[in-house]
């Protein structure tokens, strides 16, 4: 009777323990795995039980690490500060801090961008805040990441302002834990998290991973032309003649054209008509209002904003020869 | 001061120790716990398990738990069963398991691993090496004198 006490106290100590255990990398470092084992008997009529000693082996501290590349973002010609993001995995068993390595020159790049800063996503929202997520200084580890847990990596570069429309570049982040890497396997005697050795794992505690940058550009090209209407019904630059002027804006490559005016002057001897301010045919109003244009006696200016590569807008406004 | 301090710490140890002493000196039997890594090595192209002390033990890592009895009495005894609750940190090896009289209750309930079920969050399914919570081996007989060694294989979580 007092054995089946004793093996129900074990019971429950081990459905306690059993929650804790739920670690895709294994049982944490420093966990003592102690074995004890029970006989119960009889002799004659006397029943006894005996307890073993207590066998306890502490589980070692593995050094394991696994990183990916999250992004893979267009980048304009001498664009500053872009965010490039990782995810840095403590894949051991015990908490742990990674160096971390950026490499700008990956071999096979058509350009190479510019490292600015590394910086670790400390309130953990996944999103860069300039001047709340932690900067790390050169050469500094992360902080300490628990076993099974990730920590989102920005990476800022600068892309350098020769680069040419549809050209690639990567950027690889590497992290390797503080206590250790190398030969899985290695041993780093008493470095354990917990009180054991630390052992290097199968990732070597060394992974690395690429962000991939594509410049993304656009070039403006504009073509002005004219066609004359004069008062007798030929194209005769006569006074009182009406100049119809056309102003094509065409932006190529992948990337957009930002903030893009069309602006002329009216020439010297001619008088603009009101109202004939046009862009794709539609009318706009020679007032600085909401629609994207405005005409003066001095000259035009529409506003296109951004303008997606691959795309023409077409200008036109009417002036009358003095 | 420090002198009767340290006294009564050893008149403490004293009267624990004491009783439990006494207690083992009428016990018939004895049970020695033991515990080695089974490692794979491969040599001369052959797999061989290589046992040794734990030095470097990490999950995944195979144990191998060792209870050696002895009956130091001048009587038999009988109905001799040594039941070891496994730690939380590891699960019963597969391989073999199937063979061994295990419980996947706390002790509750006893069986081979092929008749047991287990609950979850789908239902009732077949119970696993990794569901063992103890496992136990029956002995109807130990003669004066009987010696010898019960294991089971573990895999560190």
């Amino acid at each position: 009777m007092r054995a089946a006490h004793g093996t129900c106290a074990i019971v429950a100590l081990g459905a306690l323990a059993i929650p804790s255990l739920a670690h895709a990398t294994g049982v944490t470092a420093g966990t003592l795995i102690q074995n004890t084992a029970t006989a119960t008997y009889t002799t004659g009529s006397v029943s006894g039980s005996i307890t073993s000693n207590t066998v306890t082996v502490r589980v070692d501290e593995i050094l394991d690490v696994a990183v990916a590349g999250l992004t893979t973002a267009p980048a304009l010609a001498g664009a500053s500060n872009v965010v490039l993001e990782y995810t840095l995995t403590n894949t051991g068993n015990g908490p742990e801090a990674y160096n971390l390595t950026v490499n700008t020159a990956v071999a096979g790049n058509q350009f190479d961008a510019t490292l600015q800063s590394v910086v670790v996503d400390s309130n953990g929202n996944n999103t860069y805040d300039p001047g709340v997520d932690l900067v790390l200084a050169p050469g500094a580890p992360t902080p300490s990441i628990a076993a099974d847990g990730s920590l989102r990596v920005f990476v800022l570069v600068n892309v350098p302002g020769t680069v040419v429309d549809g050209q690639t570049g990567q950027v690889q982040l590497s992290a390797a834990a503080v206590t250790g890497s190398g030969t899985p396997g290695t041993v780093f005697a008493g470095q354990g998290d917990g009180g054991g050795d630390a052992v290097v794992g199968t990732s070597t505690a060394n992974q690395s991973a690429n962000d991939s940058l594509t410049a993304s550009l656009a070039t403006v090209a504009l073509a002005k032309s004219a066609t004359i209407a004069d008062p007798f019904g030929g194209n005769q630059p006569v006074p009182g003649a009406v100049v119809t002027y056309t102003l094509v804006a065409t932006v190529s490559g992948s990337g957009q054209a930002d903030s893009l005016h069309v602006t002329d002057v009216i020439p010297t001897g001619t008088t603009y008509q009101a109202g004939t301010l046009k862009l794709d045919a539609a009318s706009l109003s020679d007032a600085s209002d909401a629609d994207a244009g405005q005409a003066s006696a001095a000259g035009i200016d529409v506003n296109l904003g951004t303008v997606a590569g691959g795309s023409t807008k077409t200008v036109t406004f009417d002036v009358k020869i003095d | 001061m420090k002198k009767f301090v340290i006294a009564a710490a050893s008149a403490l140890f004293a009267t624990i120790a004491a009783p439990a002493a006494m207690a083992n000196g009428a016990q018939p039997v004895e049970l020695q716990g033991g515990v080695k890594v089974d490692k794979l090595v491969v040599e001369n192209g052959k797999e061989k398990h290589v046992y040794s002390d734990p030095k470097v033990v990490v999950p995944g890592d195979k144990l191998v738990f060792t209870t050696t009895y002895s009956n130091t009495g001048a009587e038999p005894v009988r109905n001799f069963v040594v039941t070891n609750p496994l730690p939380a940190a590891v699960a019963l090896a597969p391989e073999g398991a199937e063979k061994q009289d295990v419980s996947v209750d706390g002790g509750k309930s006893w069986g081979k691993l092929g008749m047991l079920k287990v609950s979850d969050a789908a239902g009732q399914r077949s119970a696993q090496a990794s569901d063992v919570t103890h496992v136990r081996w029956v002995l109807p007989l130990l003669a004066p004198g009987a010696r010898g060694a019960v294991t089971y294989n573990a895999i560190v979580r």
